[in-house]
This record gives C-alpha cells, structure tokens and sequence, in this order.
C-alpha cells in the first residue's frame, strides 16, 4: 500500500478534532493553546499535502504552510505571556476560575 | 490604469505599485520611529505621543493621495496577474483606511488628555496601537484568503497584548486571557477552513473561489467539503465582527481594557472585519452568472440576515441591564455591529447587486458610528479618570457637575438610538432604505427588526440622560481635561453637521463606495486561467483518486 493524499487528510482531520476537542473540554489555557497549536499544524499538513499530490507546480500551500508556523509561534508566545499575567494577578490560569466580568 | 493590466514582469510599475500601499508603509515607518525614539530622543510619554501622531498624520495625506491615483478603479499589487496579487487597493479600502486614521489621531488625543509625561511603557502602548491599525489597514486591502487571516492576526495580536496592557490590573489580565483564548480557537478553525477551501480550489484568490462555489453549487458537485470550508472562514470572520454566536470576548474584553483601547477596538476592529466581509460577499455576487442563479447564494443571504438579526436583538437586550456604562456600550457596540451585518445582507441580493448602495450604507454607517462612539466612550472616560468608576452612578447630575460633557454626551447618546437631528438617524436611514429596496421576506423582515431594534434601545441609552439631567445626588463638580472636554463636543458636532449636511455626505460616501476591485476589473480572463490551468483540483473527484 502506497501512502497517498488520502493518508495525510486523514492524520490532519483526526489532529483537527482531537484538537477541537481539548479545546472545549480543557479548563486550562494552557491545555487550550495546546489544542489551537494542534488545529494549526493539522491545517499545515493538508497545506503541504495538498500541494504535494495535486500539482507539480504548485507553491501557495508551502508557502502559506510557513506563514502558519511563523503565526502559531507569535500567538503562543504572546498567548504564554497572557497567561504569565494572568498567573501574576490570580494566582491560576484556569479559565472557570477567571470570572470576575460576567453579566 | 495602465500599470494594473501589466502582463510581464517587466510590464509593472513598481514604483507606483508601491505608491499605492504607501499608507501601510507609511505605518510601519512609524512603529520604527516608536522603536527608535526612545533610543534618539527619549522616553517620555507625550514624546512617543507627538511622533506617531505625526505618522499618522503622514499616512493620512498619502492616503488622499493615493485616494486620487484609484478614484477610477482599483489595482491590485505587485502581481503579473491581477487576481493573483495579494493585496489590492481601491475606493474602499482607501476610504477605510482614511477613517482608520481619523479614528487612530481620536484615540491618541483621548489618551493624551488623561495621561502624563511620566507615563511608562508609552512606546509599547503606542507599537501595539499602530500594529492594529496596521492590521486593520491590510485586512481591508485583500482578496486573498492567506493575507486575510495574516491581517486579521496582525490586528488581532497586538489587540489581545492592548486589552490586558495594565500589568496590574486584575480586570485586564482577565479580560486579555478570554479574548486571547476566544482569539486563538477562532484563527485556528479558520485556518483549517481554508486549507480545506484550498485543496478543492486549488487558489487562495477569493474571486476564483467565488467562480468555483457558484459553479458547484450549479452543477451538482462536492458540496459539503467546500460548505465546511466556507462556514469555517465565516466564523473567522463573524469572530471579528462580533457576531452572535462569537460575541462572547466582546463585553468581557472591552470592559477589562483601557478606556482608550475599548474606544478603539469598539470602532475599527468590528469595521474592518465588516469591510472584509462586504468584499467577499462582492467577489461572491460578481460570480453570479445571471440572475436565476441568484437564488443559489439564498442560504448564504439567510445566513447573515439571521446573524444579523440575532446580534442586534441580542446586543439590545443584553445592555438593557448593565450597570457598568462601559458594559452597556460594549454591548451596543455589538447591536451596531448586527445594524451594519444587516447592511452586508442586502449585498448579494439581484436587485442591488452590483450597485454601491448597501456599501455605501455601511460606510456611511461606519463614520458617524466612529464620532458617536469616541464621543461616548471619551466622555465615559473623562468621568472615569475623575471618579474612578464606570458605573451609571458615577453619571448622576452631570449637567450641573460638567455641563461641557454632559451636552455632548446626550448628543452622541441620541445619535446612537438613530434620532433625528443627529448623524445616527442618518446612518440607519440609508441602511433601511437599502433594505427597502432589497424588499422580499428578508428585506422587509429586516426593515422591521431594525426599527424595533431602534425603539428598544432609546430605552437603555435614556437610562443614562436621565440619570445625567434628572437626577442628582449632590456629587462634587467634575475636573475634566480642557482637550478631553474639546474632543468629545467636536465629535457632538461633526454628528449634527452631518446630519444636516447629508447630501454631501452621501455624495463623500459614495465617491469611496464605487468603481471597487471586483472580479470583472480583476480582468476575469485571469481568474479563468487561473482555476483552468490545475483541472485535477477543480475535479471534485481529485481527493479520490490522490488517495489509491
């Protein structure tokens, strides 16, 4: 059995959910960034997949596949010190116990 | 537009090309300048204040400048092939970026009246604020799927660093963490959304993607994938506009944030995302064929007039009971966004497609709803630095406490209900009459939701003029900056003159609402070419036979 495009779009959507998922069932903002990180990469490797078995010439999905990781860096390390204030002011990072602006 | 129709490389006039971005240039010079100031000059608050004041003020004058090269259509950059080029410029995106800056001078002039040289941290403050604008500036000027989420990130992130800015504010810690968080999970689906467009598509050009949703929805093909795809960009989107059901971080953020960071996130960043969204909706209209097909983008028209819908009703209601000032116009800043949203409906509609006056509606909506809002939120700024709170109490007796901001402050909360002799009743006039003419169920059901979304919320925003007139519970006298006092009657007035001068405000609106980069000026020879020359990706069976 060769590998072929079916294969990666399968690896991307299980990451894609399994992400989706810590995303709503996580309480900690950490667990969560790790859930966005994994949606982010699973969004590269149909990027890179694509590109690779569905046309020789094609440059946009690497190119865009970088552009995603430059991205993923920036919001976690912003995200990271978000969450570093926030450790500073509550003593927690988890999200139910943030809840002083409600109504 | 001889350089927009280049066919070789050599053919580009790459110095006009540039000209054109030189806005957004202009922009990025001054967050340079901000880095180097302290390093030249110093540190000092009003320092940094005074140098990106002068940025932009720069960008400003090059962007009428710029406003007067694609006043008769638009170019799209530094590309061979037009529908290939990422970024583009024309009436619309100039017209926004001229507000942006407008709106950017406001909100600095508002931070200078309540801060002091001594201020630290001035640099970042103001890095981050021109990075958003930057971000805004972009988000405005593309039909290109990877530039839209890189200029909605580079709007986003500095956003997210600006809500939680106050290092020791507990509020502000909590409210960065939600938006930061609501943020993130949005850009990622987004993100998977349009890898998913790109492998049926084979382009990230939103023009080619429009011919390529029109066509499967015609013929029959697969539909779910792309559907998938499409919604996920959507919630990018409806994300930024602060749309039910992502509105969740917009209270929450813009009560934590600054005052000055809430004004200007309330305005621009809802704004963009609009004009964004309104540009999309365009590329999707022009790739109608004729006007039975019309009928095909139905779910997609029903889909925005129910979020509109929704927004509003749901903004309204929720104000209704805040106690937090603050709150209560982060809510409306929410129903203003769904009076907008129900604007962009109208877009895809046979009767007005392709004519600017939904556009025109939203971007006539967009500036008065940019002075109503620096107006408001600078008085509740002004009472807040004095009073240390942003409760309605704080509120109470205004008119003999500091009757100079009480006036304004009644002025821009009645151009908020939509009033007559305020720009308001203006602004949500033209958006009834495009729905009017839109007519059918939607239109009609929208007209009427509309107005009574209006009557609804004369009865919050009432909530505050009478406690500022009526009552009085015998506080002390307000001490207001002369400048804050200044900033917030200018914009009480630009909102009756513009009232009262509608007829040149239409006349503006309109000038910046036509002659639009759409598919067609994007030369659609090109766009053909372009989804032609990969057959496999446009085959709906390529996935398949990729995968054995």
């Amino acid at each position: 059995m060769t590998i072929g495009l079916t294969h990666y779009l399968v690896v991307a959507a299980v990451m894609f959910v399994t992400g989706l998922f810590t995303m709503m069932t996580k309480r900690n903002a950490i667990g969560i960034l790790i859930g966005v990180e994994l949606v982010l990469n699973a969004a590269t490797v149909n990027f890179v997949a694509f590109d690779r078995y569905l046309g020789p010439d094609r440059l946009d999905g690497q190119i865009t596949a970088i552009f995603v990781i430059v991205l993923a860096a920036a919001e976690a390390a912003l995200a990271v010190g978000i969450c570093i204030n926030v450790y500073k002011n509550l003593s927690t990072v988890d999200v139910d116990r943030a809840n002083s602006l409600r109504g | 537009m001889e350089f927009a129709q280049s066919t070789a490389w050599d053919g580009i006039a790459v110095g006009e090309h540039l000209f054109a971005f030189s806005p957004m240039i202009a922009l990025t010079v001054t967050m340079l300048a901000i880095v180097a100031c302290p390093l030249l000059i110093g540190r000092g608050a009003r320092t940094i204040g005074s140098v990106t004041v002068l940025g932009v003020f720069f960008a400003l004058i090059l962007c009428f400048r710029v406003g007067g090269v694609v006043a008769d259509g638009g170019l799209s950059g530094l590309s061979t092939s037009p529908a290939e080029g990422i970024l583009l410029v024309d009436n619309l995106s100039i017209g926004f970026q001229i507000l942006l800056l407008v709106f950017l001078a406001g909100v600095i002039l508002l931070w200078w009246a309540g801060s002091s040289e001594t201020e630290k941290n001035a640099p970042e403050f103001f890095i981050l604020l021109v990075g958003s604008a930057l971000g805004m500036a972009m988000m405005v000027s593309t039909a290109n799927l990877l530039m839209m989420v890189i200029a909605m990130e580079t709007a986003s992130l500095p956003s997210f660093a600006l809500v939680g800015f106050d290092k020791t504010s507990r509020r502000g810690a909590e409210a960065s963490l939600k938006y930061m968080i609501f943020g993130a999970v949005c850009a990622a689906i987004m993100l998977y959304g349009v890898s998913l467009i790109y492998g049926l598509v084979g382009s990230l050009s939103v023009p080619v993607i429009a011919t390529y949703t029109v066509d499967q929805f015609m013929g029959g093909g697969n539909k779910l994938l792309l559907t998938v795809g499409l919604l996920c960009v959507f919630a990018g989107i409806a994300f930024k506009v602060s749309a039910v059901p992502f509105h969740f971080w917009c209270p929450d953020a813009f009560e934590g944030a600054k005052i000055e960071v809430t004004t200007w996130l309330s305005v621009v960043s809802k704004a963009a995302a609009l004009v964004m969204l309104v540009r999309v909706l365009t590329f999707f209209s022009a790739a109608i064929p004729n006007a039975f097909a019309m009928s095909l983008l139905d779910p997609i028209v029903w889909t925005v007039a129910i979020v509109a819908t929704v927004t509003m009703t749901l903004g309204n209601f929720a104000a209704y009971r805040q106690e937090s000032v603050k709150r209560m116009l982060a809510y409306s800043s929410i129903a203003h966004a769904g009076y907008m949203l129900s604007a962009a409906a109208v877009l895809l509609h046979p009767s007005v497609a392709g004519s600017e006056s939904p556009i025109t509606a939203l971007l006539g909506y967009v500036v008065v709803y940019l002075f109503m809002n620096l107006g408001a939120f600078g008085t509740v700024a002004l009472v807040g630095w004095d009073t240390g709170s942003d409760r309605l109490d704080a509120f109470t007796g205004l008119i003999r406490r500091a009757p100079l901001l009480a006036i304004p402050m009644v002025m821009c909360l009645m151009s908020l209900v939509g009033l007559p002799v305020f720009a308001g009743f203006v602004a949500k006039w033209w958006v009834l009459v495009s729905l009017g003419k839109m007519g059918g169920t939607v239109g009609w059901v929208l007209a009427v939701v509309v107005v009574s979304n209006t009557l609804f919320s004369l009865y919050y925003y009432m909530r505050i003029v009478v406690k500022m007139t009526l009552k009085d519970d015998g506080q002390t006298p307000l001490r207001a900056s002369p400048m804050g006092v200044g900033l917030v009657n200018i914009c009480a007035i630009v909102l009756m003159v513009l009232f009262f001068a509608a007829d040149p405000f239409r006349h503006m609106t309109e000038r910046y609402s036509k002659n639009l980069v759409t598919a067609s000026t994007l030369s659609s020879a090109d766009a053909i070419t372009v989804a032609d020359s990969s057959p496999t990706a446009t085959d709906p069976t390529a996935i398949e036979r990729g995968g054995n």
